[in-house]
């Protein structure tokens, strides 16, 4: 038994793997002329989605880099074809877990100490897994503490496997690399910062004492002298998970306030701090007596003052009135482009003018209820018919800007959120959008 | 005693400045100002010295894990990563000497020089084993379970092997290559396949180093 070589077969199985992929897609389709050729109805629609099954799977075999490129993807539906983009929103990443002498292993390297040196209690087998590691609880002193412990070398193989599986992922998924280069880049980079604990330690501790005065919402305490690179200590909560509190018998003032919460600190995050925590996951809340806890700022995206009064010029209801200024916001975020003819253009504009009526709505109201099923619904049904436009009128491209891509996910993932927790919300537009400068 | 220790010692710190033996045993003797005799009371050659450093470094790492607070709450698997761990730590003290005269060598080498690295790291793994067995982890196989600690050691050569090579950061790539190698060895051992695979190895790796028993 040579351990070297099964390393390196690993990266050629993966490969075979892959190429699987492409061999049963080819099955799919044969079936599928096959069933026209016979001349019973074939839907393309169930062959997309066979396809998107069969890559999905070899995805969430081979784990890692890979599977987060694909659920990154998944995030902007513009990207992936939609019957893609639902099979990847189902993946939930999990690392295989580390052994207990390799915790130690870590700790001493860290901090020269083993864990039953600096608590008295630790648990052997992680209490839950982390996106790139696990979640270990420990106690000292009557405090419980949540010690998150990366898995080695996780940055090295998430820059291999995405450096290697991109082009084949790409062109499985049918995507040209130069259309989605930016895209790429923008995901990697937050990929690889999540990697980052001491990183991520800074921007808890900053991001939580920056929003410390938002009503019911919560955050851990964190412990710098516990916390490495690869240690990230916090407290522990005992609470619901958001999704789990959300579909529970909670009253209607409960989700109100919950949701509440929620939305204040996204604004706070979004117009105060221009930056943001990324993953809107119903896993990083926890509701504990009525409040919200926020965990997990692996994943935040700073927002640049040129952009961001780019993007959220949108929230101005007065703006898509005006076609002059409408037009105008659309190139600086280049999604129309001057190479755009007449035709394109005004397919491009109606369109945008069609999604933003709808995704802004909640802002132009004083509270807006995302208990009803009607709007989520439509913004579905939007998304569908926005992505047969593209096909169809050729809209595909490099269109936009690659940092909306977290700006999107951050809203969808609320907008989800609050319509699973179906609360209703007060809202106010921020001061510079109201008074128009 | 003392004089084997201190024969073991000066003859690592020659081995490491200058990369290989000394000239002469003479030479060596007169260098740390003992007479040729008492080198030759204790040892017979310099593989001879060499191999008790070697052995010296592996039992001293195994007496280090041996005594952590949690060792005997460990299973086997527990047993195994613990020392793995520990020896690339510890390695990090000779990690020059290791190049030099480990590092050309390719894991299924057995040089004469080394036999007492081998011999301390087997005794280590078949106290793992028997501690494996008796908790249900590793299967008893008769005949075929008499292969286990070679194919332990050779992972062992490999993991060093591995990190010798290794130029990534705080040699996390060893890390991962233990944590991953260890779990498909323990998988292993647990079905039909090893007994195939263990058959096959002994088929073919070559029975000059081996004595027949």
């Amino acid at each position: 038994m040579i351990e070297q070589d099964s390393i390196e077969s690993t990266r050629l199985s993966r490969v075979a793997a892959m190429a699987g992929t492409g061999v049963r897609i080819g099955v799919n389709y044969l079936k599928h002329y096959g069933r026209r050729a016979v001349g019973s109805a074939s839907d393309s629609d169930v062959l997309q989605e066979a396809n998107a099954k069969a890559v999905y799977d070899t995805f969430s075999r081979l784990k890692g880099g890979p599977l987060k490129l694909a659920q990154m993807l998944s995030i902007d539906r513009n990207l992936l074809p939609p019957a893609y983009a639902a099979q990847f929103a189902k993946a939930q990443y999990s690392a295989p877990p580390l052994s207990y002498p390799l915790v130690v292993r870590t700790f001493r390297r860290e901090f020269g100490k083993e864990p039953s040196e600096i608590f008295t209690s630790f648990s052997k087998n992680a209490a839950h897994g982390a996106s790139i590691g696990q979640v270990h609880r420990a106690s000292k002193e009557g405090r419980d503490y949540a010690v998150k412990v990366q898995y080695p070398g996780v940055a090295d193989s998430l820059r291999t496997d995405i450096s290697v599986l991109k082009p084949i992922a790409l062109s499985l998924l049918g995507l040209k690399e130069r259309d989605v280069a930016e895209y790429l880049a923008e995901i990697e980079v937050r990929l690889l910062e999540e990697t980052d604990y001491a990183l991520e330690l800074r921007r808890s501790m900053q991001l939580s004492s920056q929003s410390a005065q938002l009503k019911n919402v919560r955050f851990a305490t964190y412990y710098p002298e516990w916390s490495s690179a690869r240690i990230l200590t916090m407290d522990w909560v005992d609470g619901m998970t958001l999704d789990k509190f959300a579909d529970g018998p909670a009253s209607q003032a409960e989700r109100n306030a919950v949701g509440q919460a929620l939305w204040d600190f996204y604004e706070h995050q979004v117009h105060v701090l221009r930056v943001f925590h990324a993953d809107p996951h119903p896993g990083n809340f926890l509701v504990k007596e009525g409040q919200l806890w926020v965990l997990d700022f692996g994943c935040t995206k700073a927002l640049e003052e040129t952009f961001y009064r780019k993007q959220f010029r949108f929230l101005d209801p007065t703006l898509a009135e005006d076609p002059f200024r409408f037009n105008a916001a659309l190139a600086a975020l280049s999604i129309v482009l001057p190479e755009d003819g007449p035709e394109k253009r005004a397919r491009i504009v109606a369109l945008c003018a069609r999604s933003i009526r709808l995704l802004a709505t909640p802002f132009w109201s004083d509270s807006f209820d995302f208990g009803d099923p009607a709007f989520l619904q439509a913004i579905y049904e939007m998304g569908e018919a926005n992505a047969r436009e593209q096909q169809s009128a050729d809209l595909k491209g490099r269109r936009g800007s690659a940092d909306s891509v977290y700006v999107h996910r951050a809203y969808f993932g609320l907008y989800s959120l609050l319509s699973r927790l179906r609360a209703r919300i007060d809202v106010s537009l921020p001061e510079w959008i109201k008074s128009g400068t | 005693m003392e004089t084997r220790e201190r024969i073991r010692s000066a003859f690592g710190e020659h081995l490491r400045e200058h990369g290989r033996p000394p000239e002469t045993v003479f030479a060596f003797c007169k260098q740390i100002e003992i007479p040729e005799r008492d080198f030759f009371r204790e040892f017979a050659s310099f593989d001879a010295v060499e191999s008790d450093y070697w052995e010296h470094l592996v039992s001293s790492v195994v007496g280090a894990v041996e005594g952590g607070s949690e060792w005997k709450e460990f299973n086997a698997r527990q047993r195994l990563l613990s020392f793995l761990y520990a020896f690339c730590e510890a390695s990090l003290d000779h990690r020059s000497l290791m190049l030099s005269r480990l590092g050309p060598l390719g894991p299924l080498a057995k040089p004469n020089f080394l036999k007492g690295f081998e011999r301390s790291f087997r005794v280590f793994a078949k106290g793992v084993l028997e501690h494996g067995m008796s908790g249900g982890e590793v299967a008893e196989r008769g005949r075929l379970a008499g292969l286990y600690p070679d194919a332990l050691y050779t992972h062992f050569r490999s993991v060093v092997d591995f990190n010798l090579k290794d130029d990534s950061i705080n040699y996390e790539r060893t890390d991962a290559f233990i944590e991953k190698t260890v779990a498909v060895a323990f998988d292993l051992i647990r079905t039909q396949v090893v007994d195939s695979a263990l058959d096959l190895a002994r088929f073919l790796i070559p029975c000059r180093d081996r004595n027949p028993a």
